[in-house]
């Protein structure tokens, strides 16, 4: 049985690039220029009082590598510009054409609606990791242009379990249109990654230990850049399977509904 | 057997009515009027029969397989233009012809063949495009796979006379190619010129289905007679309105008994003729009103 179309996925492609490619550049320069600024940022770090330590300890602590900086300063803005991208795609895959009314054009068309999902859901994929490898290799070009070294490695890793983490964000994103009714705002889509990244941020600066488990809530927790860059590392991988099942489900909850969408403009 | 069979059809959304009841059969190669006021719910039936939405209850079957189940293949065989057309607002015409091209897997040659007859600058972004430009586009879109049925909602809204013309001439061309057209209107002019019988809806119901022959064979005459006559009830005249000295009336009687009550009488001015598409349509829901 055949659930891809090619013809598809070039219109969604070329229709999302112009988005993609804004989004990628802006974030992927602001990173370069937040990693850029890090030997001006040095003696800043040396100037803060000790009294401010206990709040930065909450963000990571004073950075004293590159990559630290980078983990406390750019990749948590990476992370919640990141995951407002990555939602967007998802709930806009299936929300788009209801908003732009060509809805009637595309579904009349001889393909079963698993073929349009499925080619959707591929589309997404390939967008955020367009994104995700754009916004990385500009943050890596960064690092090179300070001459400072890297360790590979947990970049790597860092890198990937971010891209896993935009990738539940915009399933659920895509989960969320399919089980709404058509038409809704766009913004409603905020519902998913704002709170999650809330959650993370409680978690973090909390001593309340029941707020403190808040943290396998919200798939931050496995790409928490804090703790992969700058801290021992220790794999989250409770939350990490748990983020993976429930956007499993939810995928496959939205198939079934959006089977028998009722599409009208 | 019918190419459309639709029974029971009926469509709520939530407490909202789309549409009460719906039952008529399409006969293969024939065009078929779906007639009605706004609202009256002929949207609704044609996006039940592509299974854009699904029915609250009864069935619709095209070419013998029930739409509700089997409406992704039967689309191979139906070209649809939706009342109002929209496409994907920064691609040019030829892009969105060549994509629904490629997805209906078809050669280019009928769409160009299309595009000149309907002289659409495809060269153009869809979003540059008039209401009217969009309209050709989607009637390319529909007929460019020369499917067997053709579903149109409201296809003449928005082109200009010449084109309304040029397209009627297309749906007769179709028609005589064997595609059965299924059209939904409330311009009477354009179906009685191409349609072979004609369903007329309100309030969301089917209540009759007419051939066209049927229609023209009404009796329903219109008499205009100045000065206004008097005792006219009595021959079965029904004044429907007076406007300056005219008197307008409808007639469906034995119009020689018409002739004689008008000869006993002096007028300035008398016209008698047939009562158009248009009137009929409109008697009858005056009638459904009364009732």
């Amino acid at each position: 049985m055949k659930i891809f179309n090619s013809q598809l996925f070039k219109l969604e492609f070329k229709r999302s690039f112009k988005g993609l490619m804004v989004w990628s550049l802006s974030l992927g320069l602001t990173m370069y220029l937040v990693v850029i600024l890090y030997p001006f940022v040095i003696d800043m770090y040396a100037a803060i009082p000790p009294e401010f330590y206990d709040i930065m300890n909450s963000f990571g602590g004073i950075p004293d590598t590159i990559m630290e900086y980078f983990a406390t300063e750019g990749a948590m803005m990476l992370q919640i510009f990141g995951a407002i991208y990555a939602v967007m795609e998802g709930f806009q895959a299936i929300n788009r054409d209801e908003r732009e009314k060509t809805v009637e054009g595309l579904y009349v068309l001889p393909y079963k609606r698993d073929v349009f999902f499925f080619t959707k859901f591929v589309r997404i994929t390939v967008n955020v990791l367009i994104f995700s490898l754009i916004n990385s290799l500009l943050s890596l070009i960064g690092f090179w242009s300070v001459s400072e070294s890297v360790e590979g490695s947990l970049y790597l890793l860092f890198c990937v379990l971010n891209t896993a983490m935009y990738l539940v964000i915009a399933y659920l994103g895509f989960a969320l249109a399919c089980l709404l009714k058509p038409n809704q705002k766009t913004m409603i889509s905020m519902l998913i990654p704002f709170p999650l990244y809330i959650i993370s941020v409680v978690s973090l600066l909390t001593n309340n230990s029941v707020l403190q488990k808040m943290k396998y809530l919200t798939p931050f927790t496995f790409a928490n850049s804090v703790e992969i860059l700058k801290t021992d590392y220790v794999f989250e991988w409770e939350n990490f399977v748990f983020f993976m099942i429930l956007s499993a489900i939810f995928l496959v909850l939205s198939l079934i509904k959006f089977r028998k969408r009722e599409f009208m403009v | 057997m019918s190419i459309i069979l639709v029974k029971n059809l009926r469509k709520y959304y939530g407490e909202n009515r789309g549409l009460e009841e719906a039952s008529f059969e399409v006969e293969p190669g024939e065009i078929f009027g779906f007639i009605g006021p706004n609202g009256a719910g002929k949207t609704t039936l044609i996006r039940l029969l592509l299974g854009l939405i699904q029915p609250t209850s009864g069935l619709a079957f095209i070419m013998g397989k029930e739409v509700k189940h089997s409406f992704h293949t039967l689309n191979k065989d139906i070209g649809y233009l939706p009342g109002e057309t929209f496409f994907f607002p920064e691609m040019k015409g030829i892009d969105v012809l060549r994509f629904y091209q490629k997805m209906h897997k078809v050669d280019e040659k009928y769409f160009l063949e299309l595009v000149q007859k309907l002289q659409l600058d495809v060269g153009k972004k869809v979003s540059e495009y008039s209401f009217g430009n969009r309209k050709k586009l989607g009637i390319i879109v529909a007929m460019l796979h020369q499917p067997k049925i053709l579903i149109l909602d409201e296809p003449t809204s928005g082109l200009d006379p010449l084109m309304q013309q040029i397209f009627l001439n297309l749906l007769v061309e179709e028609k005589k190619r064997g595609v059965t057209i299924f059209l939904s209107s409330h311009v009477l002019s354009e179906v009685e010129k191409v349609c072979d019988r004609i369903a007329l809806v309100r309030n969301g119901t089917v209540s009759r289905v007419y051939t066209m022959a049927d229609i023209h064979s009404d009796n329903l005459k219109k008499v205009i007679l100045v000065p206004p006559a008097t005792d006219f009830e009595k021959i079965g005249l029904r004044l429907s309105k007076l406007e300056n000295d005219e008197g307008h009336y409808d007639f469906d009687g034995d119009v020689n008994i018409l002739i004689e009550f008008l000869a006993i009488q002096k007028y300035k001015n008398v016209m008698i003729r047939d009562a158009s598409l248009e009137e009929i349509f409109i008697d009858y829901y005056k009638e459904e009103d009364q009732l």
